[in-house]
């Protein structure tokens, strides 16, 4: 902590949020918010006199709310940097703290918060977690019972820097505790709460349990526990050890907690595996080793980087095994446990795993990025064949990359441009293409992929972090869907052209899957909403068409969602197989005319008519190879 | 930055297609025979050169695209492996050591995509890997050149949190000698370790 405060390259700013993440790679644009203080950090010197005259006391968290704090604080005496603060939601405005500071003037009442606009290369991410509130579990009485504690609140009663300066004591009396028990997976491992194991309980209460036994060897520790997970290098060890020291360990997950009302002790309720039988045993306090779980503001941070996040909450990594540090937006990288429970070790890996991911980028002078971005032909622009630009393309831009000067045709700002392809689908003149997904290529891909038996293939469009990753991730996970699937890779969702989808239904295709992120994952700001916004309109125009309901579906499935993708596929094929084939041909061959009206300016896109004709030469060798192979 | 994509695309050359059907060990070949997707890939238009890899992505398996890239004068690759996520940037790689622009290779994903997901259905997995192969061959026949585009980096790291992770981070940055804000939301840093007792296995302090 010290070191980070004394390292003259590290700019420490405490109090302080991110409010907006904007740029990309190598050129962030951040905008930080520091919160008021309303103390001089140049000023104070950490001399706590404020403090010591403050009259009010609120709960302090850094004690886990077990010891307060005054309106003007520091939340422990190590605090780095020592600069107090005040808490004006407590304060009562009686400035003696004011009085108290003296010729320092280090408080400042009329402080406000500042925002700060940075310029980044790169950015690491390490918000942490956060703890399972265990209060949701009645049968183990936390919150009715004062001696069920979680493990959180005893490290604070344990330690010799917390309230009781270290002298444990149990809430109801304040006496020392003779008989303790731990229970281990407190919201973990419980389908109710978090499937997940947390990691490291279960070192964690057997430190505890030795951290206890040797400041006091005579009082009797119970861990319960569901299975002993100690993997890494001198775990088993150290468990080795607990136990020739006396600790107790019962496999079984206690049922139940009970208290007498008298003399406030508890009687843990549990089945014990080796005993093959229920037991019931009273100890005079309780801890409960709650789980790891995702920081309570993880959808906002998730939401102001643009990240995705895992089942559960956490944050999601490009790739879990080969790329477990990357976020999937290039210059953002994940240190820590805000990715899944890490312990200490683990965390301080990753936080350097992190630095050495990060300084690839911060030591090169240039980096790379790919050139998938929009082009436009200007003689296709509204602005030259009718004299005024519609600025749809403007609109769709989430970038501001897109410009309309005066009367001239709109022109893409290169390196604005993150390549999302909204507004090459959202101009109605087909002026604007897109660097590797033109028409043409998707086109001729179309064509291919519904070349045979097209009435029983289930086109699926899919955005190139978001569902694709969701495709690959039901792969992974063997998670089995119908292989009629034919699988169409864009950039984003606002790619998916509407000529697309008419040109799949004039082909005779069964179903067609309309899919990207989250609108709060996409990794174009508002790219989905733009791609969400069409995918509307033409679910309302089959509907109107009367199109068998399922066979156009419109889905959002993030990286993390291997079974949706697998399991909206299945229902996709399910509609298919609840309709006769001669229900679908009719209905197919009912539409295909509208579809056909829909697509007339479509040959006009450069390229396209071209497409259309290789297409023509592919479908009949795509048969034929079949025929032969 | 390239040029805008010609209209009837750049393809005055005659197209000369390599397709390359992975085998991955028996990830795909355990599910489908990749000589089926070779014969099918051999009828299309264009592919002058299609044949199987025990592992595209090994040494061997790169060398061979690479060897044909000049033994065959292919100007289009398309590899039907895995995920793009994860092997893009190899292959890319590859044909660009053989001269030839990165974004003239193409890749169906016949693992992740196919036969990881469709083990219960081998005829429909086959007909599917055929299906993408012929839509990865449809499209390098409209791709273009295209270069990378650079940007330039500002030298500024910026932590988000300031516990055991976050710290390390900003000190392995700011001895690297990288300026690094280190951003904490509440009035000081230490994350939750800082309010650990001692710590395991080792019992040692925390702060």
């Amino acid at each position: 902590m010290v070191d980070a405060a004394r390292q003259p390259k590290i700019d420490v700013r405490t109090y302080t949020e991110v409010e907006s993440v904007e740029g990309f790679v190598g050129n962030f644009k951040v905008t930080l918010r520091e919160k008021a203080k309303h103390v001089l950090a140049d000023r104070c010197n950490g001399c706590g006199d404020c403090a010591r005259v403050c009259p009010i006391e609120v709960p302090n968290y850094y004690e886990m709310n077990l010891a307060p704090r005054k309106a003007v604080y520091i939340p422990m005496s190590q605090s780095v940097p020592l600069v107090y603060t005040v808490d004006l939601d407590a304060c009562i405005h009686c400035y003696k703290c004011v009085e108290a500071c003296g010729p320092l003037k280090a408080i400042d009442f009329s402080q406000e918060d500042k925002y700060v606009q940075e310029d980044i290369g790169a950015i690491v991410v390490a918000t942490g977690f956060g703890h399972f509130d265990p209060s949701v579990m009645e049968e183990y009485g936390y919150g009715r019972f004062p001696n069920v504690i979680t493990s959180m609140e005893m490290e604070r009663l344990n330690n010799s820097a917390g309230l009781t300066a270290g002298n444990l004591i149990r809430p109801s009396d304040r006496k020392n505790p003779q008989k303790l028990a731990f229970i281990n997976c407190v919201g973990s491992r419980d389908k109710r709460y978090n499937p997940g194991c947390s990691n490291f309980c279960c070192m964690y209460s057997i430190k505890n349990a030795v951290l206890l036994k040797q400041m006091y060897p005579n009082v009797d520790i119970t861990i319960y526990y569901m299975d002993i997970r100690t993997p890494s290098k001198g775990y088993e060890e150290f468990y080795d050890r607990a136990r020739e020291m006396g600790i107790h360990f019962v496999q079984g997950r206690p049922s139940l907690i009970t208290e007498d009302e008298e003399t406030h002790n508890l009687f843990v309720h549990s089945e014990d595996i080796s005993l093959g039988r229920v037991i019931e045993k009273e100890y005079d306090m309780v801890m409960l080793n709650q789980a790891a779980v995702p920081q309570p503001d993880q959808n906002h941070m998730s939401s102001v980087l643009n990240v995705v996040q895992s089942p559960g909450g956490w944050f999601m990594e490009y790739h879990p095994k080969l790329r477990p540090i990357d976020s999937p937006t290039d210059g953002i990288f994940f240190a820590g446990a805000c990715q899944g429970p890490k312990d200490i070790p683990a965390s301080v890996a990753a936080g350097s795993a992190a630095a050495s991911r990060a300084s690839r980028i911060l030591h090169s002078e240039k980096w790379e990025i790919e050139p998938i971005v929009a082009v436009v032909w200007p003689d296709r622009c509204s602005a030259t064949t009718k004299g005024r630009a519609c600025g749809l393309c403007v609109k769709a831009c989430p970038y501001g990359a897109v410009v309309i000067d005066g009367d001239k045709a709109a022109e893409i700002i290169t390196a604005k441009c993150h390549g999302c392809g909204g507004c090459v689908a959202e101009c109605p003149e087909d002026a604007i293409t897109q660097m590797h997904y033109t028409d043409a290529q998707i086109l001729s891909q179309i064509r291919a992929l519904l070349a045979d038996k097209p009435e029983e293939k289930i086109l699926a469009f899919r955005c190139q972090w978001c569902s694709y990753g969701g495709a690959d991730l039901a792969g992974t996970s063997h998670f089995e869907y119908t292989a009629n699937e034919r699988g169409l890779r864009v950039m984003c969702s606002a790619r998916m052209d509407s000529d697309f989808i008419y040109e799949a239904y004039r082909l005779g295709a069964g179903a067609v899957l309309y899919s990207g992120c989250h609108p709060q994952d996409c990794h174009y700001i508002t790219g989905q909403k733009v791609g969400a916004k069409r995918a509307d309109r033409l679910k309302k125009m089959f509907e109107r068409m009367n199109m068998t309901d399922g066979r156009f579906r419109v889905e959002w499935i993030s990286a993390a969602e291997g079974d949706k993708y697998a399991r909206v596929l299945n229902e996709m094929q399910m509609t298919l197989d609840n309709m006769s084939p001669e229900e679908l041909r009719d209905e197919i061959e009912r539409l295909k005319p509208d579809m056909e009206k829909r697509l007339k300016r479509f040959p006009g896109v450069p390229g396209v008519s071209e497409a259309m004709d290789y297409s023509d030469t592919l479908v009949d060798a795509i048969l034929k190879a079949k025929e032969t192979s | 930055m390239s040029d805008l994509p010609n209209e009837t695309n750049n393809n005055e050359e005659e197209l000369r297609i390599g397709v390359y059907i992975c085998h991955c060990g028996s990830n795909i070949a355990g599910v489908i025979d990749p000589e089926e997707v070779v014969k099918f890939a051999e009828g299309l238009p264009d592919v002058v050169r299609a044949t199987d890899t025990l592992y595209a992505c090994a040494d061997s398996g790169q060398r061979l695209i690479k060897e044909d890239i000049e033994k065959f004068k292919l100007n289009r690759v398309v590899v039907s492996a895995c995920s793009v996520r994860m092997h893009e940037p190899t292959f890319r790689g590859a044909v660009a050591e053989a001269g030839l622009n990165p974004f003239l290779m193409e890749m169906a994903n016949i693992r992740e995509q196919c036969t990881w997901a469709h083990g219960h259905d081998r005829e429909g997995a086959l007909q599917k890997s055929m299906d993408l192969t012929a839509a990865a061959v449809a499209k390098t026949r409209f791709l273009t050149t295209l270069d990378m585009i650079d940007v330039p980096v500002t030298k500024k790291a910026l932590v988000i949190g300031g516990g055991v992770a976050g710290i390390t981070a900003s000190l392995d940055l700011a001895e690297q000698g990288i300026e690094t804000i280190l951003v904490e939301k509440e009035p000081t840093i230490g994350g939750v370790m800082s309010q650990l007792n001692k710590t395991f296995p080792t019992m040692d302090c925390s702060i």
